[in-house]
């Protein structure tokens, strides 16, 4: 029988190391705002938060739906570059000549089109994530090319999409209520829900949750089609941040997603994780990515901290797991 | 269970049986109609379309076979609008294009050079993903006898030699030009800026960059610029960089922005007013004039940028290699007709609306 | 997952072409040797130029295929290495920033290893996930290559030697070619006769079964790694050399079509499946793809459909996956029938 995946560590736990060794990114991430809001000029600046958090919302969006496909143990999707930049031309062209509601239906459409390709070829056909996406990716990117010729869509600079994207509530903008919105709402799907359960139990032992005789190829199908949701509503909120759409707006999102849900401590092989880990690691990329640019440190630099941070962060992570074992 | 597994192979055998030739069918059908998608595509209306092999062969056919080797087409606004007035120009000199499109990696680019030159067409349109890389494609065409025009981006000095002829603008011209631009209207005074480069490593954005800044160091002193990120071309990614560049260097300090192109510098401007600055009173200058910089220049946000048009640059490149192949020009540029520089005009708010510098793109 | 059939039990098809079938649907490579044998009729059809200008596309298949052989060799073994665009981009830098040669070569490929090893460190020895690893090093060495280089290509001092480098050495063959094929041999003949090398797959495929047979697991993974990075390294260095200069953003679009390439050619990205030949054959489809269609003057856009549409295909159609489909659509049929009235016959799907 496929066993529940561990959330939490037990109760009668080995004291603070077991505890650091499940929470130790918890522990990193509060360490790194400190310290940049003590030595960082400028960090605890509330234009500075604005500034993380319209960091943070759209690969956070696609990060706390993609955490499904990645529990589920299917590595991860690259079609959200194709499916972001997808809806984010989408809401911006259709709506301009056919209205909001048009455009969502549209993006939606869309949107179920990748869920269903994905899902069943890798539900049903059982074939491998990382090249079924891949293909998506292609084929997408591909389409919408050649459907927007590849040019730069503008929204009317007062339209209501502009102002959603400049809103905010004090210093966080509209974007991050969204994301945060989202990540209570998956949360209690991918916890509480039978649909949710089977996505984890998944990744923990696919046999034999195939074998329980759940539609296990609908409930791929499910995990992509939040993913694409989500990518979905991050495009609309891209879209109306930049009040602009372009095909290739959207290119990195897939591994900057994807560190910042492995960052979190969700297991890329699956069954361990959580979408509550992944806004973690999103906050971590951001702000770590933030702190790079006020402390003026150049491109090349900035990517080999990146690098080194993100080794740094699953290394003690996985250090610390190790010393609670013994 | 001996049954089984002979049902099991047998079923196996059969998928097998059923599968090949059907994904056969399948996969001719959509070679043929993505080669009919092509004809039907609004913009390609030659006769001779490239699904029949031999046709690049043809010595008794009057249409020339062309191959250009583009780093961009329809995944970046320039080269969305650059293609189709080349597309016309060709078909109205009776040439047949052939198009790649390498993403700006050198080595792709090379590898679709070796393929161009084993085409055996008559000429070669190219635009380097790379000027540094691109002398043994260069090499390649010339030992084949194949007449080489270079546009958009032009080779290195040393390369010129091996080819027929150059049109195109100057990318390390335009980033000096915005500038002068920026020295004008500093006029003097010791004002700080922020740069704004396109994607790291894309030699498009090293040399507007370099051009830039060597640019500001030796004409106008006085302008500091202190801080550079990498917008990436995105306007998103430039609004998140120039608001966090104005936190880290003190908003006191900037009075004056530069981004690489308008897309970018239209997230630094909206950076700006998200703080609720009035952009009149910085100066900011880019690149492009685009459909998206030009209102800006004409409500006074964007104080100057220069214009390129992406269908004088599609068009002279065909014009260029069909000068090469007719002899009119000939190899190591040595005539007048050889190279043709795309002017780069400013454009401030005195002359936005000069149909002169229509945004193209 | 179902076990490779080795035993044949009788009524089978004695005949050549039954044989081949056969052959074709037991062994890992068979999706990957159907899919090229499609490919290249295709491109005998509309482009036959693709076989006239032979090297050409050879020379395609070695630029896609080269990392994918080393990356490869860590497949086999459940681990994963996406640094190997950066470590491509980083050698080829720091080949080109020394001015000696042979030195810049030793260097570059010093390099390789020195990364192989960083990378086998993290998953071996403190235990992290070599996705999340490699992904971390995938980002620092873009960075190291780009600090390196300051941004911009770096040029070969000795440009006379790259240009030569490009020229075809036996034949029409050129040196990428030829060092493809030696390494294709070498690292097939490791996984396959060496018994370092067949270890490989005992540990890609149960690595705790393979701590207790005795298999040093750890210095296996040394290994895997250090070849991988190894191979990309050499990659850098014959793009560095062709193209006379080092680019510090190279290796963007080989990530992916290194892997594409091994999983279409049959290997697990689990591990304990695949082979060497296999990511041969998929890097062959997928370079004759490539050049077909650059040959065939389609829209780009269309290409990139075209490429999308046949790998999905390709990865979808394995007898692993129709079986498992029809399974599913008769395990179905069964339960709604099952809720009409008691079934007669019990479920006969098996999970693969």
């Amino acid at each position: 029988m496929a066993q529940a995946p561990e959330e939490k560590p037990e109760k009668n736990s080995r004291g603070t190391i077991e505890w650091f060794a499940e929470n130790g990114i918890f522990v990193f991430t509060a360490v790194l705002i400190l310290a940049a809001a003590i030595f960082v000029n400028g960090f605890a600046s509330l234009q500075n938060i604005t500034d993380v958090f319209h960091r943070a919302a759209p690969i956070g969006i696609v990060a706390v739906g993609m955490t499904f496909v990645v529990i589920s143990g299917n590595y991860l999707d690259l079609s959200v570059v194709a499916q972001v930049a997808t809806a984010a031309v989408i809401m911006i062209a259709v709506s301009n000549e056919y209205g909001y509601f048009a455009a969502v239906l549209a993006a939606m459409l869309a949107a179920i089109i990748y869920a269903v390709v994905n899902g069943v070829a890798v539900g049903y056909f059982k074939a491998n994530a990382v090249i079924v996406t891949l293909s998506t990716t292609y084929i997408g990117l591909g389409l919408l090319r050649l459907l927007s010729g590849g040019s730069i869509f503008f929204g009317p600079p007062d339209g209501a999409l502009a102002q959603f994207g400049a809103g905010k509530l004090g210093p966080i903008p509209y974007s991050a209520l969204v994301l945060v919105l989202m990540t209570v709402i998956l949360a209690f799907v991918l916890n509480r829900t039978n649909f949710g359960f089977t996505v984890r139990s998944f990744g923990v032992n696919e046999r034999a949750t195939r074998l329980g005789g759940t539609n296990t190829g609908l409930v791929i199908i499910g995990a992509f089609l939040v993913t694409s949701l989500s990518a979905m509503i991050a495009g609309f909120v891209l879209a109306a941040f930049s009040n602009t759409a372009v095909s290739a707006m959207s290119t990195g999102y897939d591994f900057q997603a994807l560190a910042a849900i492995i960052v979190g401590g969700t297991s890329v092989f699956g069954g361990k994780g959580s979408v509550l880990r992944t806004l973690l690691g999103v906050i971590f990329v951001s702000v770590l990515s933030n702190v790079l640019v006020l402390l003026n440190i150049g491109f090349g630099y900035q990517q080999m901290a990146l690098g080194a941070l993100i080794a740094l962060a699953v290394a003690v992570d996985a250090l610390a797991r190790r010393a609670g074992k013994k | 269970m001996a049954t089984n597994k002979q049902k099991k192979e047998a079923k196996m055998r059969k998928s097998r049986l059923v599968l090949a030739p059907a994904a056969m069918l399948a996969a001719s059908a959509l070679v043929l109609s993505g080669c009919a998608a092509e004809e039907e595509a609004a913009t390609d209306a030659s006769t001779d379309s490239s699904s029949d092999s031999d046709s690049s062969a043809d010595a008794g056919d009057d249409t020339l076979e062309v191959y250009a080797l583009l780093p961009q087409g329809n995944d970046q606004p320039y080269g969305t609008t650059y293609l189709p007035p080349m597309q016309a120009k060709a078909d109205e000199l009776g040439i047949n294009l052939t198009i790649t499109n390498s993403e700006y990696d050198g080595d792709k680019q090379a590898s679709e050079c070796e393929v161009a030159v084993a085409a055996q067409p008559d000429g070669i349109i190219l635009w380097p993903a790379l000027a540094d890389t691109i002398r043994p494609c260069l090499e390649a065409a010339n030992a084949a006898d194949i007449p080489v025009w270079i546009t958009n981006a032009d080779v290195n000095p040393e390369d010129t030699e091996l080819t027929y002829g150059y049109s195109g603008t100057d990318s390390y011209g335009q980033g000096a030009a915005s500038a002068e631009m920026m020295c004008e209207l500093a006029d003097g005074a010791e004002i700080g800026v922020i740069q704004i480069n396109g994607l790291s490593g894309n030699s498009v954005a090293t040399l507007r960059g370099n051009g830039f800044a060597e640019t500001i160091a030796a004409e106008c002193p006085n302008v500091s610029i202190l801080a550079e990120q990498p917008g990436d071309w995105n306007k998103d990614d430039s609004q998140i960089a120039a608001s966090e560049m104005l936190t880290a260097v003190g908003i006191e300090n900037v009075q004056g922005l530069y981004a690489a192109d308008d897309t970018m510098v239209a997230g630094g401007i909206a950076a700006l007013e998200a703080r609720g600055e009035n952009v009149e009173d910085y100066f900011i200058t880019s690149i492009g004039n685009t459909f998206l910089g030009n209102p800006l220049v004409k409500e006074g946000k964007l104080d100057g940028t220069v214009f390129q048009s992406s269908s004088w640059d599609g068009e002279n490149a065909v014009t260029g290699i069909y000068r090469a192949i007719t002899g009119e020009t000939n190899l190591g540029r040595d005539d007048d007709a050889s190279v043709l520089y795309m002017p780069n005009p400013k454009v401030t708010i005195d002359n936005a609306d000069d149909p002169e510098v229509a945004p193209e793109w | 997952m179902s076990q490779q059939e080795s035993i044949q039990l009788g009524g089978s098809d004695k005949s050549l072409w039954g044989q081949i079938k056969l052959t074709i649907a037991r062994r890992t490579e068979g999706r990957g040797i159907a899919l090229l044998a499609i490919i290249l009729a295709i491109a005998a059809f509309t482009e036959p130029l693709v076989f006239t200008a032979y090297q050409i596309t050879l020379g395609r298949i070695a630029l896609i295929g080269l990392v994918a052989l080393g990356l490869t060799a860590v497949i086999l073994m459940g681990q994963l290495d996406l640094s190997v665009a950066s470590t491509l981009a980083a050698s080829g830098v720091v080949l080109a920033s020394i001015p000696d040669l042979t030195l810049g070569i030793i260097a570059a490929l010093a390099t390789g290893l020195l990364v192989g090893a960083i990378n086998a460190f993290g998953v071996a020895i403190i235990g992290i996930n070599s996705f999340i690893w490699t992904l971390g090093m995938l980002f620092f060495l873009r960075g190291v290559a780009l600090v390196l280089s300051d941004e911009t290509p770096v040029k070969l001092t000795n440009a006379d030697a790259g240009i030569a480098f490009g020229q075809p050495l036996i034949g029409p063959l050129t040196p990428r070619i030829l060092i493809f094929v030696l390494v294709f041999i070498l690292i097939q003949m490791f996984v396959s006769r060496v018994k370092m090398g067949r270890e490989f797959y005992a540990v890609g495929g149960n690595p705790q079964a393979a701590k207790d047979a005795g298999i040093p697991v750890k210095r296996r993974i040394f290994t895997g790694f250090m070849i991988s990075g190894f191979v990309s390294a050499l990659a850098g260095v014959i793009n560095t050399l062709e193209r006379t200069a080092a680019d510090p953003i190279a290796g963007s679009t080989v990530l992916l079509a290194s892997f594409a390439a091994a999983i279409i050619g049959g290997n697990y990205l689990k591990g304990g499946r695949g082979s060497i030949v296999g990511t041969l054959i998929g890097a062959a489809a997928l370079g004759v793809l490539q050049v077909t269609l650059t040959i065939s003057g389609v829209q780009v856009p269309v290409q990139q459909i075209f490429i999308g549409l046949v790998l999905l295909i390709a990865v979808t159609t394995d007898p692993n996956n129709l079986r498992a489909v029809l399974s599913s659509i008769r395990s179905a049929r069964s339960s709604r029938v099952k809720v009409q009235e008691p079934a007669s016959e019990p479920n006969k799907s098996t999970a693969s």
